[in-house]
């Protein structure tokens, strides 16, 4: 397959991108990995006449002190062993993005902000035509929910919650500056999945910054999907807490892949702190999770199926964390 | 470099300036523009790893890379692992161990596993299972091939 013609840009410095950027007014991509975008691309999905390459912009690489760039690839982090040691949510949530292959080219911020995904929208421009084009990519109705307002695809980075359950923040750098913003903060929580992130045009994600009051806490990703060696996820549950004995001393927890936006459920955790974790308030945990979460049928799985899910997953990752805890 | 300028990098040790549109993807570069059949265009959306090659010694699926973003670097394709004559240690051990049946995945893998030798000369099982995990083959079932990388660490691959 081959990609239509576009410009390739090719900044070396955070100030030369946004400007970059700013002068392309909207008709650009940035291009991190390319690990997804480039298959949208060879799929004519919302293809750009600009690609802003971010390959040559130092200060969006390396990792450390709880900072980690933006274009840092997974690979890195992957082989990290320190990664495991200190932010075991993460170092899980990264070891289950797609396969080493990918992760040697894929990025931290490629998988924060990566398309969200659908069934009728990941699919070839004959497949899409043959059908009728969605909201999503040249058309005007989806075919999900039946309807011509909002679109359901679902966000399927797998770092998202692991870095939500580690309170982490996003640096971005725009026209105005630099600022700083919580993680859940990036995405549009009143959007769809296309209004999905609040990135004004132009600005740029220059690195995630994780807390030091987050460093060591004891966590776990859980992936559902359907090939355990590459697929995107059907469901993503991250937990992380301490626990002082049976007392749970902290908890986050976060779900992506089953809406357009991770969540996080601080109103859930919060509560929890101070006391200890029965089995019952973790199944009631558990149940009120996936009672709030609400898959549609736009992926592999049946949403009934990833529903369900949801509270196995909540139940086995705190679980999981717990005992790590313990041990 | 210019719109539509020239590539210059290293490809399997020897230094190849190339006429390069921005959309050319690496792959087609090399395939089509080089001849360098050996890397082998399966999926062509990064999901079987056929396309792997080295770039500045990093496995990289070029199906998904920019030919672009190659400039100035070291790429590497199953041709620059061959030496002149005869078999790289790997290639020699997928013969023997029979880890090959059609051969279209087989490039990839040996890509892979060289790396994978490079940075870890002895990887257990499960190590060799997961370096591979991005690398489809359809034929074999994989035992001979994890066979094969294993035969190559004990050797000194």
């Amino acid at each position: 397959m081959h990609l239509d013609p576009f410009a390739l840009h090719r900044p070396t410095s955070v100030d030369e991108t946004v400007r970059l950027a700013g002068s392309l007014a909207g008709r650009f991509d940035y291009l991190a990995g390319g690990t997804d975008l480039l298959p949208n691309y060879k799929m004519h999905l919302n293809l750009r006449p600009n690609l802003i390459a971010l390959e040559d912009v130092g200060e969006l690489r390396g990792h450390g002190a709880g900072r980690f760039g933006a274009m840092e690839r997974l690979a890195e982090l992957d082989d990290d062993p320190a990664i495991r040691a200190e932010y075991p949510v993460l170092a899980d949530a990264v070891g289950e993005v797609a396969t080493p292959l990918v992760r040697a080219s894929g990025t931290v911020g490629g998988n924060l902000l990566v398309e969200t995904r659908c069934f009728f929208f990941n699919q070839s421009y004959f497949w899409r035509e043959s059908l009728g084009f969605c909201l999503k990519a040249d058309g005007d109705r989806c075919h999900v929910v039946p309807q011509k307002e909002k679109c359901y695809a679902t966000f399927s980075g797998d770092l998202a919650p692991a870095l939500m359950a580690l309170d982490a923040e996003v640096e971005v750098a725009g026209p105005a500056g630099r600022s700083r913003r919580p993680l859940e903060a990036l995405y549009d929580a009143a959007g769809d999945g296309i209004r999905r992130v609040h990135l004004a045009p132009g600005e740029l994600l220059v690195a995630v910054h994780v807390p030091a009051a987050s460093r060591g806490l004891h966590g776990r990703y859980k992936k559902l999907r359907v090939r355990p060696s590459y697929d995107f996820p059907e469901l993503g549950v991250a937990v992380a807490g301490r626990w002082d004995g049976d007392r749970v001393a902290s908890l986050r927890l976060a779900v992506g892949g089953v809406e357009p936006h991770p969540r996080r459920f601080d109103a859930l955790t919060e509560p929890l702190v101070g006391s200890a974790l029965s089995d019952d308030r973790l199944r009631a945990l558990a149940d009120e999770v996936m009672r709030q979460l609400r898959p549609v049928h736009n992926t592999f799985l049946l949403p009934d199926y990833r529903k369900r899910m949801i509270g196995v997953y909540v139940r086995r990752a705190v679980d999981e964390a717990r005992r790590g805890s313990a041990s | 470099m210019s719109e539509a300028g020239l590539l210059r990098m290293r490809l399997n040790g020897h230094p190849v300036v190339a006429p390069c549109e921005p959309a050319r993807i690496l792959l087609d570069l090399l395939r089509d523009d080089l001849h360098l059949t050996g890397t082998k265009r399966g999926c062509d959306l990064g999901t079987c790893g056929c396309c792997t090659v080295l770039v500045d010694g990093r496995p990289t699926l070029s199906c998904l890379t920019l030919a672009r973003l190659a400039d100035g670097h070291d790429v590497t394709t199953i041709e620059g692992i061959s030496p002149p004559q005869g078999l790289s240690p790997v290639q020699r051990a997928f013969v023997e161990s029979g880890a090959t049946q059609c051969g279209f995945c087989t490039p990839g893998f040996i890509v892979t596993a060289t790396a994978l030798l490079r940075d870890h000369p002895h990887p257990s099982r499960a190590e060799i299972e997961r370096a591979i995990a991005g690398n489809l083959c359809r034929c074999t079932g994989y035992t001979k091939i994890v066979e094969a990388i294993a035969t190559a660490a004990k050797d000194g691959a």
